[in-house]
């Protein structure tokens, strides 16, 4: 099987990479792996955040270099992100908390960038506006799947900070919730002494017993 | 996936008569037979090391020996001199360390929480399935300790196994107040799964995102503490205080490419896993800095290891496409109704088998010719991810599971009409430190958590039970060196030393840890500039004073 190969640049410098793999097998391949941050390399971390320009003119923008597979005449600039100091978040979430926790929500002039440049797919400029009317359940919906890269604050000229919002509006709602969880449970003891059996050889044998019925059979 | 056109055509024709048809179980002798012939751990590719506490005894990975029989890359001159005091040294940025920063908050003592790559940067974040917790009706901490026994083929350590079980419930509660959002049904109760071995729903969820959600917030819940972060800081070795106490380490700090000594009164290692390490050339589902570092560091203390001759292989990691390759398909798919089908269309085994069984399943598949090869020449069996909208009803793959939608829509694969192919991939370190039931390692003065630690799991772990053991076994920890915390030590390199003099018998040029996956070619380099603004000193520095300065 002949390999295909593509020609890109990474800050400038030309690399030569295999067709199939992404940004990040290509840059350790060329022996650059530090010029990118990867933290999983499965799309999830948000630390290898790159911005991206094509020379035949279609439209470039923010990636995730983990996620993205290499084409011909891309041209790739690493775009790190800082964490932002975090905001403790309060339980019983309202509109005037967050307004006066992160002062720049109502700065949004809805350009719409936060949206492009999302990996995630999140509809973030919505979102920002849904926060606005204090919809906190439908933006801790939006913000399910953020993966805190911080590029929605890095492109906002406006210095709103969405994806601190968003996880500032989760953790409130959650740490709201009232969860019961609380049983009074019997025969406990015995239960335990059932199945923590000396014998390692008995204590399997009860366990799949034990497991059938959730109970000591008789 | 044009190249797979007859399989496929084969798939969707047996699919109507799959749709509520169950496939063979195997039995106890069948299992053990799949287990044999075709699980990688059971294939000879291990050994015996010939120093350290283990010598001569259990034996480990191939990969694995050579590193542990490794020397240090602490040059044999270096002398050891503190930079930074600390009352408790956190090795690891994942769940487990961030759990044990989080219980350590506001008991007056200092905490620096030092991570190779950046907090967060983890196993953790990339879990998918969920955590298991009793909180159903029919299931009690007793027959979650059952299922988690039977699972591990009998070998967890029952002490280890019976905190876990008991502290699922409080654990949900503690992640819970922090503002974790597990998905519950529509009265409000949280949406309890199955997984493979469990008897009883028991796995919470944040639909396919659970380590996302438990690590991002325990992430910002750190950041507000007064922990102290060392970010790409990497752990090279560990010191101790000459009579064989722990007592703080020597980091790597990326940045300014030299190492730098903490003295610390007591060490947590929750470096976790190690699929990096890429056994037998296996994809891995884990993290770039799961190279199982904490192993080889607490090794050369003299710290036992267990069960290391046991590594979960999941059964569906993603085979295709190639860029994809080795990344976790998460079990709760499975669990949901995904069938696993070979090239033929046959349904051959039932998808919610034990991890190590199922993957030992698909390896006999393909080796015997029923796998679906891919244009980039790897073998693989369907997961049949349309079976979930079939059986559960239209758009639930979605909704449950946007991050496998996600991942494979820029590939203009969508998992809810087409079946995705899989192959078993490297997921998690069974074995790791031995530990008593506070934590503590053999050696006074350091502690460990989370996938570093051996015992709890046994031979095979079941889904959602590391999401626990990093919660429970995280804050334990912690509050087992708030407990014990001894007196600050001398700094020396002795057990280094003696390690050191104890490998001089074997022909070995490996350097270990390994730090960083070798596909990456990162090594720590001492060659960096720092990137300090030069000090002028010459009149052209001259700043203006400030004139709204009043």
């Amino acid at each position: 099987m002949t390999e295909k190969t593509v020609k890109l640049k990474i800050s400038g410098k030309t690399i030569q990479a295999r067709v199939g793999e992404t940004l990040v097998h290509a840059l350790w391949a060329a022996g650059m792996a530090e010029s990118v941050k990867v933290g999983c390399a499965g799309g999830v971390c948000g630390a290898c955040t790159v911005t991206l320009r094509y020379s035949d003119g279609r439209t470039g923008g923010t990636e995730l270099a983990c996620m993205k597979p290499v084409e011909a005449g891309m041209e790739v600039f690493p775009c790190p992100v800082e964490a932002d100091a975090p905001v403790t978040p309060v339980a019983q979430p309202e509109l005037s908390h967050l307004q006066s926790v992160f002062p720049t929500l109502d700065r949004c002039t809805k350009c719409g960038s936060c949206t492009t440049a999302c990996p995630m797919s999140i509809p973030v400029m919505d979102s920002v506006l849904r926060m606005q009317k204090g919809e906190f359940q439908a933006v801790a919906e939006d913000f399910t799947t953020c993966i805190h890269c911080g590029l929605c604050r890095f492109v906002c000229e406006d210095k709103v900070k969405p994806h601190n919002m968003g996880l500032w509006i989760r953790r409130s709602l959650g740490m709201s919730r009232d969860i019961a969880i609380e049983k009074t449970e019997v025969s406990v003891e015995q239960e335990w002494k059932y199945l923590l059996d000396e014998s390692s050889e008995q204590r399997l044998q009860r366990a799949r017993q034990f497991r059938k019925s959730g109970r000591i059979e008789p | 996936m044009e190249w797979a056109k007859e399989s496929l055509e084969k798939l969707e024709s047996s699919r109507p008569a799959r749709l509520n048809q169950s496939a063979p179980i195997p039995d106890s002798a069948q299992a053990e037979e799949l287990l044999k012939q075709y699980h990688p751990d059971y294939l000879g590719h291990e050994r015996q090391v010939t120093v350290g506490p283990n010598a001569g005894d259990q034996k480990f990975p191939l990969e694995l020996a050579q590193l542990l029989e490794g020397d240090s890359p602490v040059e044999s001159d270096y002398v050891p001199n503190p930079e930074i005091e600390t009352d408790v040294l956190i090795i690891g940025g994942g769940g487990a360390g961030a759990a044990a920063a989080l219980t350590l908050e506001g008991s007056g003592l200092t905490v620096h929480l030092a991570t190779k790559l950046r907090l967060g940067d983890s196993n953790t974040v990339m879990a998918e399935g969920g955590i298991q917790s009793a909180l159903g009706p029919d299931d009690s901490p007793r027959r979650h300790f059952a299922d988690a026994l039977v699972g591990g083929h009998g070998k967890n350590d029952p002490d280890l196994l019976r905190i876990l079980c008991e502290q699922g419930p409080e654990s949900i509660r503690w992640l819970s107040q922090l503002g974790c959002l597990f998905d519950q049904n529509e009265d409000g109760q949280f949406r309890l799964r199955g997984g493979g071995g469990t008897s009883v729903p028991r796995v919470l969820a944040c639909r396919d995102y659970t380590g996302l959600e438990i690590m991002r917030v325990l992430k910002d819940a750190v950041r507000l503490t007064s922990t102290r972060l060392l970010e790409e800081h990497v752990a090279m070795e560990l010191v101790d205080d000459g009579k064989g106490r722990v007592t703080g380490a020597i980091l790597f700090d990326r940045n300014a490419g030299r190492p730098v000594c903490v003295s610390a009164r007591a060490v947590i290692l929750a470096t976790g896993g190690s699929g990096q390490i890429r056994l037998q050339g296996f994809p891995t589902s884990n993290h770039v800095g799961a190279t199982g570092d904490g192993l080889v560091l607490a090794y050369r203390q003299g710290c036992r290891l267990i069960d290391l001759d046991s590594y979960q292989y999941h059964p569906s990691g993603a085979c295709y496409p190639e860029a994809l390759a080795g990344q976790l398909v998460t079990e709760a798919i499975r669990s949901t109704g995904a069938q696993v089908v070979n090239a033929e269309g046959v349904h051959f085994i039932d998808e919610m088998a034990y991890r190590d069984v199922l993957a030992g399943a698909i390896i006999k598949e393909i080796a015997e010719g029923r796998g679906v090869k891919t244009p980039h020449g790897k073998s693989g069996v369907w997961l049949d991810t349309p079976m979930v909208d079939l059986k559960k009803g239209e758009g639930t793959l979605a909704r449950q599971f946007p991050g496998l939608i996600h991942r494979f829509e820029r590939y203009d694969i969508d998992p809810a009409k087409k079946p995705i192919l899989i192959y078993p991939t490297l997921h998690y370190q069974n074995g790791g430190i031995r530990v008593d039931s506070e934590c503590r390692t053999d050696i006074a003065g350091l502690w460990a958590a989370g996938e570093v630690t051996g015992g709890l799991h046994g031979k095979n772990r079941l889904m959602g039970n590391s999401l626990l053991d990093i919660t429970v076994f995280g804050r334990r920890s912690a509050q087992s060196v708030l407990d014990n915390i001894p007196e600050r030590g001398a700094v020396t390199l002795t057990n280094l030393q003696r390690f050191r003099a104890e490998r001089r018998k074997i022909e070995s040029e490996t350097v270990s840890p390994k730090f960083f996956p070798d596909a990456s070619g990162m090594k720590l380099t001492t060659d960096k500039v720092e990137e300090k603004p030069e000090q002028e000193t010459n009149s052209s520095n001259f700043e203006p004073p400030n004139p709204f300065n009043f």
